[in-house]
């Protein structure tokens, strides 16, 4: 199909500001676009991460002791053993700190004792036997923890004491063990104090979201000391009734010891929610600009095009006459539009990859996947001949007898 | 003359309402994205102390594993907290004006007839206040002498007296903190630096403090740091001592030094420090003993993040596309009605004229555009401080904090729309200005 | 008044060079009636546009009330244009959106004059036309009559010392092209300079002197039977054909 593209640049080169402008448009557009949403995918991707954890039906109670008669153990027993009373709880347990939260404990963990060549450290909670099931984690390998096996609450006198199993996440263990079975195995502290690998969860996530190795945890059976800001309680319930039991926990504990303060009773999506807060309104502020910045360049082009059709009215009535079909306007102008366009995204991508680039280089963010430069390049396009086609339409519907008239 | 040029520009706008409404909108969306960004960026970026900033320095020394640095992703800065027994022996010293270390932790606070309360206690040295500018609004701070052995003397801020004593003057009052007796002896005022320089570890952007007791009573009763505790070297802590003796860190320093003499020899008396525990074999890294202004520290904890730089670029690349937008359409929209300009060049106009004729339909563009500009973006921040206060249920800090849209902001918001918007409209009109007079009066 | 001497202006394009004028010259007194006609394509068009100051010429000498306007900037053109020079186009070109008074007003604005004396010459040039009673009209309320005696009104509100009137009936049917001339004549009559361009003999038949342009050059001088010079100008236009 011959597009008459030679005549149809030349016009646009003697008439080109107008031109220019909507191309540099869509070059910076198309830079943006690609750019905002590689950045949003990879928001998505790391906020869609498995956690291995039954987020939307735990709930987070933190209890901190403050009186002389305060009790950390038989206050743990009796807050328990009320929890795991309520009829909608299927397990719960105390521990440390909460998965997710931005806030927790973390140590060096070793295949050989006081081996320092690699500082890896893995987030860990101390939890009890029904500790797994209260996160909602997911044993691969292994057993889980025994009652018996849990052991008292650190205190200050023995601060450095370790445990005698732990559970580790799978990508622990691969780290730790590489392709070997850990089961069995022992791992060391940074003291050189041995505990035996008992159980594999998988997945599994610690507190910190954006850590480089956000799924190093492991898990230990101990009571927790409750040095750090008190006790926390995970308490998983069944789907739909996790706000029944906030209020019924809400409600009771807070009464239930007088030598202690609930600090508070929270879902666990708060504490999620809380850590993605940053890269969700990222999501939002990049998508919604973008959007904003795609519908502003299809008005620039609109009007570009409608300008371009108001100016040349007599001239498209004289094609007409001699003989233009209506698709052959149409196609005029969204060729036209089109050489336009792919100026701009000409521009867009030299610009787009330059972006990505700098980004890569001062802020860190991966370097730009070329496959979302051909999707924005392929969106642009799309974009530029829908804002054209209405003043194409236009276009075609000037009357021949236009050429005759003379005012 | 002016009056005429704005007769004519409304008229204008009459003649084409759909371009104006494009335009002036096309200007508003890329002055409220760009007045948001700012306003976030430049609430982040504050210096909330900027008045004696060079005049307050974070105290560091690199007391970390010879084989590894504290932070892999910046490996020249030492930990930003020091560990018990170096802090307390930089604060022994008599160079500087003023010192403060300090460590937040986790207090109850009862026995005031209210239900207990949970709250968060720095425990600080006496200076904190004088040295951060913290406001009393009853009593005041701690001498040196109640802190050792400390005495139980607690400094409230206004929104827990708010709650304990319903805003009253508390001072000489009692409570129970921890489950030790407290007297009150100050009330700060309202009080919320942003960002919260002193102590960027918990949240930049959090509020400070519920209450404030002395340094030791941390350490007396063996209370852990609610804020971070980092460790790198395997050592056996079986009791508090042992804990104190560690090579952990937990305390953040900071020092009022009031000219560069006063900084010198606090940099000599820190190196000779160091020298000396070196040789006793601590120490083990290669000599990094810092002091850290308030600009410097704010930059080195990264207070400002990546993604918000990201943001600010974005919002210019958006207003840029909205001003190019603007340019086009005033350029179609110009030359549009060049048959007219033609007739007034005829009748007399001069260039000029035409020029200014068309600046002032730019300019009134331009008062339109920021107006609406400032008003979106208003709503836009409204709308980011609910998603953020919802996301805190309904409590305090982060970035909601951030979101107050300021009388300052206003009139940049306002210079911004108008430079750019009149930027834009300056080739348009001086394009149309320069239309030869001839061309168009022929009849088609 | 108006003085051009070999006046050429040459249009150029990549390809080629069109001689608009060649070597033009044409001396008009005060008060003279002088229509300039030719075929299309003789040059009328750039004629006007070189008299009326609205283009440049590439050489010859053109003056003014005496004044070189070779020399002057772009601005002296159009201060010349706003206060010595009225346009009365073939399309009117009246501004749509403006209604009668505001159109006749334009000149008026950018000379800066007072309000009252704006007002004072727009009621005077609206009677004068007969069009008082129209003055909130907007142009597409009136017929091309009307608004030709607007366009009329408002090159003469300014007491301009010429009128340059391009083909001012051209668009017009013959009744209301007589009142157009009418009006023209008798705005000669108190004492303003016309120079009408035209391609009809008829029309040019009403002026007191004729030029014949072909090929951007003046061919003859045909005058057609002269009516009577008005008074006031008699001795001037005489001097000159003498």
């Amino acid at each position: 199909m011959n597009l008459h593209i030679r005549p149809i640049l030349s016009a646009l080169l003697r008439n080109r500001t107008g031109a220019i402008l909507v191309a540099m448009q869509v070059a910076i557009a198309l830079a943006v676009l690609v750019n905002a949403l590689y950045i949003v995918t990879q928001r998505i991707e790391k906020m869609g991460r498995p956690t291995g954890m039954d987020v939307e039906n735990i709930l987070i109670v933190q209890s901190a002791g403050f009186t002389a008669h305060y009790d950390l153990k038989s206050s743990i027993q009796q807050d328990l053993a009320w929890l795991r009373s309520l009829a909608g709880v299927l397990a719960a347990t105390p521990t440390n700190a909460i998965p997710l939260s931005g806030g927790g404990s973390s140590q060096g963990l070793t295949i050989v004792p006081g081996d320092r060549t690699k500082n890896d450290s893995f987030g860990y909670y101390e939890v009890d036997e029904q500790g797994l099931d209260a996160l909602g984690l997911h044993l691969v390998a292994g057993r889980n923890f025994r009652h018996e096996e849990v052991e008292p609450p650190i205190t200050l006198d023995d601060a450095g004491r370790f445990v005698g199993n732990v559970i580790l996440s799978r990508a622990a263990a691969k780290e730790l063990f590489a392709d070997q079975n850990p089961l069995g195995k022992p791992v060391y502290d940074t003291l050189g104090k041995q505990a035996t690998v008992i159980g594999i969860v998988d997945p599994a996530m610690n507190s910190w979201v954006d850590s480089e190795h956000a799924d190093w945890v492991f898990y230990m059976p101990r009571l927790t000391s409750a040095l750090y800001g008190g006790v926390r309680y995970i308490v998983r319930t069944r789907p739909g009734e996790r706000d029944a039991v906030i209020r019924l926990a809400e409600a009771h504990l807070a009464t239930s010891n007088p030598d202690r303060v609930i600090h508070f009773v929270r879902p666990m999506t708060y504490f999620k929610d809380l850590s993605y807060l940053g890269d969700r309104s990222m999501g939002i502020y990049l998508l919604t600009v973008t959007g904003l910045m795609i519908a502003v360049t299809c008005l620039g082009i609109f009007a570009l095009a409608t300008f371009n059709v108001a100016t040349r009215t007599k001239q498209i009535g004289t094609r007409r006459a001699v003989g233009a079909r209506r698709a052959d306007v149409v196609r005029y102008f969204l060729v036209e539009n089109g050489m336009i366009t792919s100026a701009g995204v000409l521009a867009g991508c030299a610009l787009a990859l330059a972006t990505g680039y700098y980004l890569s280089l001062e802020y860190a963010l991966p370097r730009l996947n070329l496959y979302f430069l051909v999707g924005g390049v392929l969106v642009l396009w799309a974009t530029g001949q829908l804002a054209a086609w209405q003043p194409a339409r236009r276009a075609a519907a000037v009357p021949p007898s236009v050429a005759t008239r003379t005012v | 003359m002016l009056g005429y040029y704005l007769r004519l520009a409304l008229r204008s706008f009459a003649r084409t309402p759909g371009i104006t409404v494009l335009m002036v909108l096309a200007i508003a969306l890329g002055i409220a994205v760009c007045v948001m960004t700012l306003t976030v960026f430049h609430a982040m970026s504050g210096n909330p102390i900027w008045w004696k900033s060079d005049r307050l320095y974070a105290v560091t020394m690199d007391n970390w594993d010879p084989s590894a640095p504290f932070d892999k992703k910046q490996p020249d800065l030492p930990p930003p907290l020091m560990t018990y027994k170096d802090a307390k022996y930089v604060a022994a010293s008599g160079v500087p004006l003023r010192k403060v270390i300090m460590y937040p932790v986790d207090a109850t606070l009862s026995g005031t007839g209210a239900a207990p309360l949970r709250i968060s206690t720095r425990a600080t040295t006496g200076d904190f206040f004088a040295m951060f500018d913290a406001p009393f609004l009853y009593g005041g701070g701690w001498s040196a002498a109640a802190e050792d052995p400390p005495q139980p003397s607690i400094v409230l801020s206004r929104e827990t007296n708010d709650k304990l004593f319903g805003g009253s003057n508390s001072v000489g009052r009692t409570l129970r903190w921890n489950d030790h007796e407290f007297r009150v002896v100050g009330v700060l005022d309202y009080w919320f630096p942003r960002p919260r320089f002193f102590d960027l570890i918990g949240g930049s952007f959090q509020p400070p403090d519920d209450a404030y007791v002395p340094f030791a009573w941390g350490p007396a009763l063996s209370l852990q740091s609610a804020g971070n505790t980092d460790c790198w070297k395997p050592e056996t802590i079986n009791n508090q001592q042992d804990f104190l003796a560690s090579d952990c860190v937990w305390v953040e320093t900071w020092m009022e030094l009031p000219d560069v003499a006063t900084r010198e020899r606090m940099q000599t008396l820190l190196d000779n420090y160091w020298a000396e525990q070196h040789r006793a074999g601590r120490f083990p890294r290669p000599r990094n003993n810092r002091l850290t202004d308030v600009g410097q520290w704010l930059r080195d904890l990264h207070v400002v993040d990546n993604d918000n730089r990201v943001l600010v670029g974005l919002a210019f690349a958006f207003l840029a596309v909205c001003l190019i937008n603007t340019v086009g359409l005033l350029l179609a929209k110009f030359l549009n009605a060049a048959a007219v300009t033609g007739v007034r060049r005829a009748l007399g106009a001069s260039r000029r004229q035409i020029f200014t004729q068309h600046l002032v339909e730019v300019a009134i563009l331009a008062v339109l555009g920021a107006a609406l500009g400032c008003l979106l973006a208003a709503l836009g921040l409204a709308a980011v401080h609910h998603m953020y206060a919802a996301a805190h249920l309904g409590q305090r800090g982060g970035y909601q904090e951030l979101t107050h849209f300021d009388t300052v902001g206003v009139a940049w918001a306002i210079v911004l729309a108008l430079v750019a918007t009149l930027a834009a409209g300056l080739y348009p009109a001086w394009r149309v200005g320069r239309t030869p007079p001839a061309v168009y009066l022929k009849s088609q | 008044m108006l003085k051009m001497q070999d006046i050429s202006k040459i249009y150029r394009t990549d390809l080629i060079e069109t001689y608009a004028l060649r070597s033009f010259s044409l001396e008009v007194t005060a008060g003279e009636f002088v229509a300039v006609t030719g075929p299309s394509g003789s040059g009328k068009t750039t004629f006007l546009n070189v008299a009326g100051l609205l283009e440049d010429f590439d050489s010859g000498r053109y003056e003014l009330d005496g004044t070189d306007v070779r020399a002057l900037s772009d601005d002296a053109r159009s201060r010349l244009r706003n206060q010595r020079i009225g346009f009365i186009f073939q399309s009117f070109n009246l501004i749509p959106d403006l209604n009668v008074q505001d159109n006749v007003d334009v000149p008026l604005r950018y000379r800066g004059l007072a309000a009252s004396d704006r007002r004072e010459r727009i009621t005077s040039a609206l009677e004068l036309v007969g069009l008082a009673s129209r003055a909130r009209h907007m142009p597409a309320q009136l017929s091309g009559g009307q608004q030709q005696r607007v366009a009329i009104a408002r090159a003469i509100a300014g007491d301009p010392a010429f009128l340059l009137a391009d083909e001012p009936t051209g668009n017009l049917d013959s009744l209301m092209a007589r009142q157009v001339m009418d009006l023209l004549e008798q705005i000669n009559e108190m004492g303003t300079t016309i120079l009408l361009v035209t391609h009809d003999p008829e029309l040019a038949r009403r002026a007191q002197r004729n030029v014949h342009l072909i090929d951007g050059q003046i061919s003859d001088f045909r005058a057609y039977e002269p009516r009577p010079a008005p008074s006031g100008a008699a001795d001037a236009a005489g001097a000159a054909l003498a």
